[in-house]
């Protein structure tokens, strides 16, 4: 979970890293820093992006209090699918 | 029994007593005969006319009149099928109706026991029915363009609502596997058609969005405007209005627009679309990254260009400023120099004329001013000041100081003292 965490966020950051080192306001210490981290974002954002297997849950239970994992690739109308 | 009597060719009666008593009905055995003559004489009807004071009664039941020009029935429709209405037909609607003549006794007025209804042209009364909910969605605003939401453009979790077994969920969970298999789909199945539908679809809704999802699907593959009712029932809408975040409505059908597809913040024209509507596509964000990567590294060695430049500029500027204080320098030292003798000079002048002021005061101060004033005064030969008559004695010499010179004098007489 913690891997994907804030795809949206990581882009947003490595974009504001980049506006960050186009202004001209930084201290090289602090414009390195900021590129090592920039690319630490790049890495862990296509690490997300390399996950190849979708995960799908059903909500199942009178209120949905129950979640069920099933794996997509198979029948989707498979017995899995239909309980509940 | 009745027509034997009337029979005029049978046998004359037996009885001497007179033609018998004609039989006397109650009016309950009329209404129950013509009852039954009517509803087991003429069979089920289809009837076509328009319809007026269509009147929903609080048991459920429906009455109404069917008129042409000249004639009219009592139509009834019973709660139970009645129930099976998108909604009341307007007033003056043509109306093709089926059903059965009874007799209402207790009234003795016979009516059409209406089992189906719908408006003459074959979907208008879902039609009427859609476009009176889609007045009061309007207006209450839900289905004001200025409420919808942006969707997220990086959901991480995206809930779906679906009939389990159905087409749009299959094609729904392909484009995501394809698009963007790191998010994850939360499903709830539901029954999306018949009776109920509406209110199934509402609470699954309201369930799925209870669930951490970024964004909400509503799908159903197409299907004519009865099969797709569901969708445009009351609880669907207010679900979708009521959902805490956003709604893509992917119950598809190019040309029927449901309700849900008014309120839901997106309107896909099919399942797959909505899907693709929701996630992003993993090889376009791939390519962002890269283009991202490009920019940062770009970034840097903008940083360090515009370092050698400032050192350059910082450099340049040193020497200039260092030309222009020892210039400075130079000129203030000669200047200096020049300025020295002429302080110098200055100086002695002034003080010359501080001597000067000096000596005058000097002179106020000394006795010779007094002797100028015509004093003189005595003094004995060596010089000391003979202040009284005690310091003069007979014969002495002495001398007396005026102001230009000395006259030397001697003591003639005895001196005498003044008190």
């Amino acid at each position: 979970m913690a891997a994907d965490a804030g795809l949206d966020r990581r882009l947003e950051r490595i974009e504001e890293i980049v506006r960050l080192l186009d202004s001209d306001s930084l201290g090289l210490d602090e414009a390195l820093a900021l590129f090592e981290e920039g690319v630490g974002q790049i890495r862990r954002a296509r690490e997300i992006l390399a996950r190849t297997e979708l995960r799908v849950a059903e909500l199942i239970g009178e209120e949905g209090e129950e979640v069920r994992e099933f794996a997509p690739s198979g029948d989707v109308g498979s017995d899995d699918a239909e309980d509940g | 029994m009745r027509t034997r009597n009337l029979d005029l060719f049978a046998d004359p009666p037996a009885e001497p007593a007179g033609p018998p008593a004609p039989r006397v009905w109650t009016v309950s055995q009329v209404n129950r005969a013509a009852r039954r003559l009517l509803e087991e004489t003429l069979p089920q009807l289809r009837v076509k006319g328009e319809v007026a004071n269509f009147n929903r009664h609080r048991s459920g039941h429906c009455y109404f009149t069917l008129k042409d020009r000249s004639a009219q029935i009592r139509c009834v429709m019973f709660r139970r099928e009645a129930a099976t209405l998108p909604t009341d037909p307007k007033e003056g609607m043509t109306l093709r109706v089926f059903g059965g003549l009874t007799l209402y006794e207790a009234r003795g007025s016979y009516q059409f026991v209406v089992t189906s209804l719908e408006a003459e042209s074959a979907d208008g009364m879902w039609k009427l029915a859609f476009e009176r909910l889609r007045r009061r969605l309007d207006a209450e605003g839900l289905t004001d363009p200025a409420r919808k939401r942006r969707l997220p453009d990086f959901p991480r979790t995206v809930g779906v609502v679906t009939s389990p077994t159905s087409a749009a969920l299959r094609d729904i969970l392909a484009v995501t596997a394809r698009r963007a298999p790191w998010v994850r789909v939360l499903m709830r199945g539901t029954g999306v058609q018949g009776p109920g539908a509406g209110e199934a679809i509402g609470a699954a809704i309201t369930t799925v969005a209870a669930s951490g999802v970024d964004v909400v699907i509503v799908a159903r593959g197409g299907g004519s405007i009865e099969d797709l009712w569901g969708f445009n029932e009351e609880p669907v809408a207010r679900a979708v209005a009521a959902c805490p975040v956003p709604v893509v409505s992917g119950v598809g059908h190019e040309t029927d627009v449901t309700v849900c597809d008014l309120v839901a913040d997106l309107r896909a024209a099919t399942p797959s679309a909505a899907a693709e509507a929701v996630v992003p596509d993993g090889e376009a964000l791939e390519r962002r990254l890269g283009a991202l990567g490009q920019r940062l590294g770009r970034a840097l060695s903008g940083q360090a260009r515009a370092r050698r430049w400032r050192l350059e500029r910082a450099r340049d500027g040193l020497f200039g400023r260092a030309r222009r204080v020892v210039d400075a320098y130079r000129q203030r030292l000669q200047g200096g120099r020049r300025g020295l003798s002429q302080a110098m000079q200055g100086r002695i002048r002034g003080r010359g004329a501080r001597l000067r002021e000096a000596a005058a005061a000097i002179e106020a101060l000394s006795p010779l001013s007094t002797l100028a004033r015509g004093y003189a005064v005595p003094l004995d030969a060596k010089g000391r000041l003979l202040r009284g008559v005690g310091d003069f004695g007979p014969a002495d010499r002495f001398r007396l100081r005026v102001v230009d010179g000395n006259v030397p004098c001697e003591v003639t007489g005895n001196p005498t003292r003044e008190s």
